[in-house]
């Protein structure tokens, strides 16, 4: 398809964003950007929506001097006000188009600051390159779990564990699911990030300033140490997080779609099977059975429903996999991301379907319309073509604005795709 | 002093005060953010954006990369009557090729493209902060791309690191100006502008029948429901009323100059400032019919809704108000609603007040009122819990700090989608402040209360 001069109602979001979101699954790490104060405020908000907590992001608030002579001021005065003010262990240095455009060379300044500020080095500072140009906020996550172990990891004494590697955006109840099942079946594990508790935090009688949770420093260093990795998410197009610890480390890594639906699910927990020599749990072999079950009984509702799915690339292919299974029919496939891993997978689930790389949402409609779409699934961003085309859409992933319980969406494993059969079977009869 | 006491940034302390006694000490206002402080603030193309993007039938796009258009997709609350082309996101979606390359050609491309699809009537180009790096001429690039395409196409020079919010303000009026008295028009009857007015959640809808039964035109309301078509006769208005001042004055003062309108401040929040923005206005016309009416309707409408502000303040008077806003006028209207109301307001501050707004605000709030600019969640957090708020009024960044401490909140930003303007809008705020205080959540306990519970009791209440 060719691709038009303007985008018309995006997609996709950009890099620093997603880098927030990698960042803030590890403990006690406050995100930092080097630029304008505009990109920390507008990802801050646009979380909060989606996520409806507060979300705190730095910026080195660079102004018309910090763009002609360099913001090198910028980011250390900005740096020690952070310390001050959040004591962190971790500080998130995520560049903006701005400093990767004046050319600031972060490590440079990082050492500057070491030299300068002998009194910080207890502050691990990672710093990641994530220019809203070059890609979107699904790599600027990816990028940024790659940065959190590539300062971290360390070699010492082989472990038992096993790392997993959450290699695409998904909800903090997602995560909760995972590390339920991992300790149910006493999967020992070191599971990278961990955004269950920080964006989705209790209230409590004094709310911390960092959230509490995410993965803990000491495992991420342990990361070098685990005998595999399993990295969940299979659309990456950069070297991720397992690949580096597999060229440095020696750590097979293994790259697992996300587990969405019967079989991709089956996958994950074969592996981890495979590699812990233990079974799954009887609890799962339940879960199992009655997510088999909704589906049978749910097959003949959604047979051959006609469905445009979009937004995040491996939720994308994970969801068209479970409509697959489900006999329903996905028409359009479509993600705001540049991204040829996507593309052949999509093509390779749903021959018959268009599949839509590095589109927006003017593209996505014109599909839609001349493939009379019955049913929508992705983010609520596509709500405008929804009530346009009088076309249901069941909001799934991120962003999500405009409804309650974004943070508590499942959608991984067979609990997960159990809730996604019946809110897709209950749309449709809802809607017949 | 309070600068003494609050946990904060040497360099921040200077923006926060205490109102103690006849005195009080100059807020420090309007300068460049704190790196590392964690502001509230946008930046330049952010306010540009917020005070054109309500513009219905303009297409507005933005140069740059894709996230500045993302993030602003349609999230502000401004309701429309007509065109919807403001609803969609335009942008250049600018990549490693055209930082490198420049992005002139991408955007001239873009700009014929969609102009031959959508036919709008303007084009406003915002510029972003890799613009104003690389050095793109989007002046020239739109004076091309106008007479190619024979409509205006006006470019906005809103690089986000060339300065704060405001600057954006100052940018977007410039835009807007550019339109101003390209239309031929004469007003048959008194005519107004409303500025600063932005139509959110349809409040200019509350208020525009007032002016209609006084017997005035409202040319356009700058810009919340406003069409290109209307803002270009602008400059046939006999007075402009500036609402929110911070983002319109600038432009209320370019219009006095080159077509001799008059403006004045108002706000139509609050009973009281509403009926004083209809006397105002009919006393500057001059015309003692028009008094009258204005006079007519303020007893009508009051005698309608003061029996429910009533009952809605008896349910919440006494109790504690913080604000926080963007700009200063809708701080100060606030601070007179919730007199309205007999609140207390304990905590005022705002992103983007000026000196005279700060002077203004240390002059209406009582002793012990704390006064902030520029504030960051951290600083907060710790006033609110201080002062013993029980309500803040302030946008979506604050609100789930304001829930996470268990304080009431209401958002009076983009994100309402509730009238506040006008009468009806003053009792809407009334049962909006109420619902939210008097919320049974607020009463449940935070931990589990130690030891046996009486079930019984528990069952019984």
């Amino acid at each position: 398809m060719s691709k038009n001069y303007a985008t018309v109602n995006p997609c996709t979001m950009c890099m620093p964003l997603g880098s927030v979101m990698a960042f803030r699954g590890i403990e006690n790490t406050m995100p930092f950007f080097h630029g304008s104060q505009g990109c920390s405020t507008y990802m801050r908000l646009h979380l909060a929506h989606h996520f409806r907590e507060p979300i705190d992001i730095a910026s080195s608030a660079l102004s018309e001097n910090g763009a002609v002579y360099g913001g090198g001021a910028n980011l250390k005065q900005g740096l020690r006000n952070v310390i001050k003010g959040y004591d962190p262990r971790i500080i998130g240095i995520a560049t903006t188009c701005i400093a990767e455009t004046i050319g600031e060379d972060i490590p440079q300044l990082i050492k500057e600051f070491r030299q300068e500020y002998p009194g910080h080095s207890d502050i691990i500072l990672i710093p990641v390159s994530t220019p809203s140009f070059k890609h979107s906020h699904e790599e600027g996550y990816n990028e940024t779990l790659r940065a959190v172990v590539q300062t971290l990891a360390k070699k010492d004494q082989p472990s038992d564990r096993f790392n997993l590697i959450v290699a695409a955006i998904v909800s903090p109840e997602d995560v909760r699911y995972l590390k339920q099942m991992l300790d149910d079946c006493a999967w020992s594990n070191i599971l990278l990030p961990d955004t269950s508790e920080t964006f989705d935090a209790p209230v409590v009688d004094e709310p911390p300033k960092i959230p509490v949770g995410g993965t803990r420093i000491e495992d991420i260093k342990d990361t070098a140490n685990s005998k595999e990795t399993v990295t969940i998410g299979s659309c990456s197009t950069i070297i991720g997080a397992g690949e580096y610890l597999d060229c440095k480390f020696n750590i097979p890594n293994i790259v697992l779609p996300l587990p969405i639906g019967l079989e991709y699910s089956d996958i994950f927990v074969s592996k981890i099977e495979m590699i812990t020599g233990t079974a799954l749990s009887r609890k799962y072999e339940l879960e199992r059975g009655r997510l088999l079950d909704a589906m049978i009984d749910s097959h003949k509702y959604v047979a051959h429903v006609k469905t445009a799915i979009f937004g995040n690339t491996d939720i994308v292919i994970g969801v068209t996999k479970l409509l697959t299974e489900l006999g329903m029919q996905p028409e359009v496939i479509a993600t705001g991301s540049d991204n040829q891993v996507f593309e052949k997978a999509a093509r390779k689930l749903a021959p018959d379907a268009v599949v839509l790389c590095n589109t927006d949402f003017s593209g996505i409609h014109s599909e839609i319309k001349k493939k009379e779409i019955e049913l929508m699934i992705g983010p609520f961003t596509g709500r405008q073509i929804s009530k346009a085309e009088h076309i249901p859409l069941v909001r799934l992933g991120f962003p999500n604005h405009d409804r309650m319980g974004a943070s508590r969406q499942l959608i991984l494993g067979y609990e997960g795709a159990m809730r996604l059969t019946d809110t897709i079977t209950n749309t449709i009869l809802e809607n017949k | 002093m309070l600068e003494n006491k609050i946990v904060t940034l040497d360099e921040r302390r200077k923006h926060i005060q205490r109102k103690e006694g006849e005195i009080l000490l100059p807020v420090i206002c309007n300068s460049d953010s704190l790196a590392g402080a964690v502001s509230q603030r946008a930046c330049v193309y952010s306010g540009a954006r917020v005070v054109l993007n309500p513009i219905t039938d303009a297409l507005h796009l933005v140069h740059g990369p894709i996230g500045c258009a993302s993030y602003t997709w349609d999230i502000r609350g401004s309701m429309t009557s007509g065109a919807t082309l403001y609803k969609n996101s335009f942008s250049t979606d600018m990549k490693e090729i055209n930082v490198v390359f420049g992005g002139e050609k991408k955007l001239a491309n873009a700009l014929r493209e969609l102009v031959m699809k959508y036919h709008p009537p303007a084009v406003f180009v915002y510029s972003t902060c890799i613009v104003g790096i690389i050095g793109d001429d989007l002046r020239a690039v739109c004076n091309a791309s106008s007479k190619e395409l024979n409509i205006p196409v006006i470019p906005v020079l809103s690089e986000g690191f060339r300065g704060n919010k405001r600057m954006g303000y100052k940018a977007a009026c410039h835009a807007i100006f550019e339109l101003i008295g390209t239309r031929v028009h004469t007003p048959q009857k008194p005519a107004i502008n409303l500025l600063g007015e932005y139509n959110v959640a349809g409040d200019l809808w509350n208020i525009k029948p007032y002016f209609e039964e006084m017997g005035i035109d409202i040319i356009v309301s700058m810009t919340g429901d406003s069409c290109v078509e209307d803002i270009r006769k602008a400059h046939t208005a006999h007075l402009n009323l500036v609402q929110c001042s911070g983002s319109m004055t600038y432009l209320a003062k370019m219009l006095e100059e080159k077509y001799g309108i008059p403006y004045l401040k108002a706000s139509f929040f609050g009973t009281n400032d509403m009926s004083k923005a209809l006397m105002t206005t009919a006393k500057f016309f001059n015309d003692p019919l028009m008094v009258q009416k204005a006079e007519e309707i303020i007893k009508r409408e009051t005698a309608r809704t003061a029996p429910l502000i009533e009952y809605y303040r008896s349910r919440v008077s006494g109790r504690r108000a913080a604000i926080y806003m963007g700009g200063a006028a809708k701080a100060v209207s606030l601070v007179k609603a919730f007199r309205e109301l007999g609140m207390d307001v304990v905590i005022i501050g705002t992103q983007t007040g000026k000196k005279d707004d700060y002077e203004e605000i240390g002059c209406l709030v009582n002793n012990g009122t704390v006064i902030i600019d520029d504030a960051n969640p951290l600083e907060l957090r710790e006033l609110l819990t201080r002062q013993k708020a029980n309500l803040l009024v302030s946008g979506v960044k604050e609100r789930f700090l304001s829930y996470k401490l268990g304080i009431p909140f209401c958002d009076f930003n983009h994100d309402r989608t509730i009238t506040f303007e006008g009468f009806d809008g003053m009792v809407n705020f009334a049962h909006e402040i109420d619902t939210t205080i008097n919320s049974p959540v607020w009463k449940l306990h935070v931990m589990r209360t130690g030891g046996l519970i009486n079930v019984e009791e528990l069952c019984n209440s």
